[in-house]
């Protein structure tokens, strides 16, 4: 179709990864591989320098995400078509690569046999994700607005001191120990300490720091 | 919180199987288009196994309907269509809080991704387009009842787009304080800094150091910045809904 072939960059460290994505690219006209990087920074210095129109990126990377690598690429400006290989299958993952604007999610080991096709389909503007896959990010989205729902509702329903008590809960000091830093009585931390209880849903402290860890209220150190 | 009787749960396995027992789905129906109420209607009813319980035109109303239905989980199909005080995030918020064990599922015609991201966060357990094939729509609802998420229609291809902004929604809320978000939500309306004052029945001092403090939690430099980025979050709706 056009005069000058697509340029893929193809980021993975296995030979196995490499030997396939390199043998697809030959079997179709106009695809021309760039360059081959095994690890983010390589993969960032290559796409800023060659500024390719697609990404073949394998998830599983020995000693790097690969969703971390994807995001480095994002960030530092690559506005390509992405093609990912992974043997994830998990919502959370599946999710994070299509935040990450993922064009094609390809299970391996079975899903590398149509890597050839999905580069083609997704030059032409399609995408290619397993239903399975994309049902599994759907539920994985449903758990997330549920959790992030639950955070701002607890969220808003703290008072300032509240929120004061629990990052002092977390960090193990004792009632007499908060009342002394914030100068008030230990009755008065008390109550507090049972209101945070109730709003929290949780019947003591570590359980406290924990749902609120969990709710991302609070960093745990 | 609102009290829960105690409702039965979830259907165990072994009930669920069995087609002899089994009772019809009930769904209550609030949407404000006459039109798109027949329609789903004759498709509900002409199902052996589902039954529409009531229909409402509106928020108010349709919370009403809910009360008075009897029944422990009922699917509630929402048009996101709703507007005015009572629109459709108010109520599935309400549906939420007052009928904890109904599933709700949001419909809409061609609603983008924060449309879509703002009814999940405040409590849909799916979303359909009304543009999809009718026994897919049929499917959603059931699965939506075991409180299974769905998400049908183009918007599908946007589920990165749509947690990237309910993300954004939840850091919003948990950064700004609740005044901080009512002096966006009306700042979002256009108004300057003394119409706001006067809405909100404070000096235009303290809106300006509000706007002073949020621009700041943000990371932004101005309120154009500020307000787009509660847009995306689906905090503040700008321009028309659907």
């Amino acid at each position: 179709m056009s005069s000058r072939p697509a340029r893929v960059l193809v980021v993975g460290g296995h030979p196995v990864i490499l030997g396939v994505v390199r043998l697809a690219c030959d079997a179709l006209a106009g695809v021309e591989i760039v360059a081959e990087a095994g690890d983010g920074s390589a993969a960032v210095a290559a796409s800023s320098s060659l500024t390719p129109e697609l990404a073949v990126v394998d998830l599983d990377l020995p000693g790097n995400d690969g969703l971390d690598v994807l995001r480095s690429l994002r960030d530092q400006g690559f506005r390509g078509r992405v093609v990912v290989v992974s043997e994830r299958a998990d919502g959370a993952t599946v999710l994070g690569a299509m935040r990450l604007g993922v064009d094609a999610y390809l299970l391996k080991p079975d899903g590398l046999r149509r890597i050839g096709d999905a580069i083609r389909r997704v030059l032409d503007g399609e995408r290619a994700i397993d239903p399975a896959l994309e049902q599994a990010a759907v539920l994985e989205l449903g758990r997330f607005a549920r959790q992030s729902r639950e955070t701002s509702g607890v969220d808003s329903s703290l008072t300032r001191r509240e929120r004061e008590i629990l990052e002092l809960l977390a960090e193990g000091l004792t009632m007499q120990q908060i009342g002394r830093r914030l100068d008030i009585s230990p009755r008065t931390v008390e109550t507090h300490v049972a209101n945070l209880y109730r709003k929290l849903a949780v019947r003591s402290r570590v359980q406290a720091v924990s749902r609120a860890a969990s709710l991302g209220l609070i960093e745990l150190r | 919180m609102a009290p829960t009787t105690s409702m039965s749960r979830r259907p165990s396995p072994e009930a669920a199987s069995s087609p002899a027992i089994r009772r019809k789905l009930g769904v209550v129906l609030i949407d404000p288009l006459p039109v798109v109420r027949a329609g789903l209607s004759l498709l509900v009813d002409g199902r052996p196994d589902m039954e529409i319980l009531a229909e409402a035109g509106d928020g108010r109303e349709g919370v009403d309907a809910l009360a008075r239905v009897r029944r422990s989980r009922v699917v509630v199909l929402v048009g996101l269509g709703l507007e005015g005080e009572h629109d459709a995030s108010w109520l599935i918020r309400t549906v939420r809080e007052r009928f904890p064990s109904h599933a709700v599922l949001a419909m809409g015609a061609n609603a983008d991704p924060t449309m879509v991201s703002r009814a999940l966060f405040v409590g849909a357990d799916g979303y359909v387009d009304k543009n999809i094939d009718p026994l897919d729509f049929l499917g959603a609802i059931i699965k939506v009842a075991d409180r299974e998420m769905v998400l049908q229609g183009p918007v599908a291809a946007a589920v990165g787009q749509i947690a990237d902004s309910i993300e954004l929604r939840r850091d919003l809320g948990v950064r700004l304080t609740g005044r901080e978000r009512e002096v966006l939500a009306v700042a979002a309306e256009g108004l300057t800094a003394r119409q706001i004052a006067t809405r909100l029945g404070v000096r235009e001092r303290t809106v300006t150091t509000h706007l002073g403090r949020i621009y700041g939690k943000l990371g932004v430099g101005n309120r154009l910045s500020a307000i787009r980025m509660a847009a995306r979050s689906g905090m503040v709706s700008v321009g028309f809904p659907e």
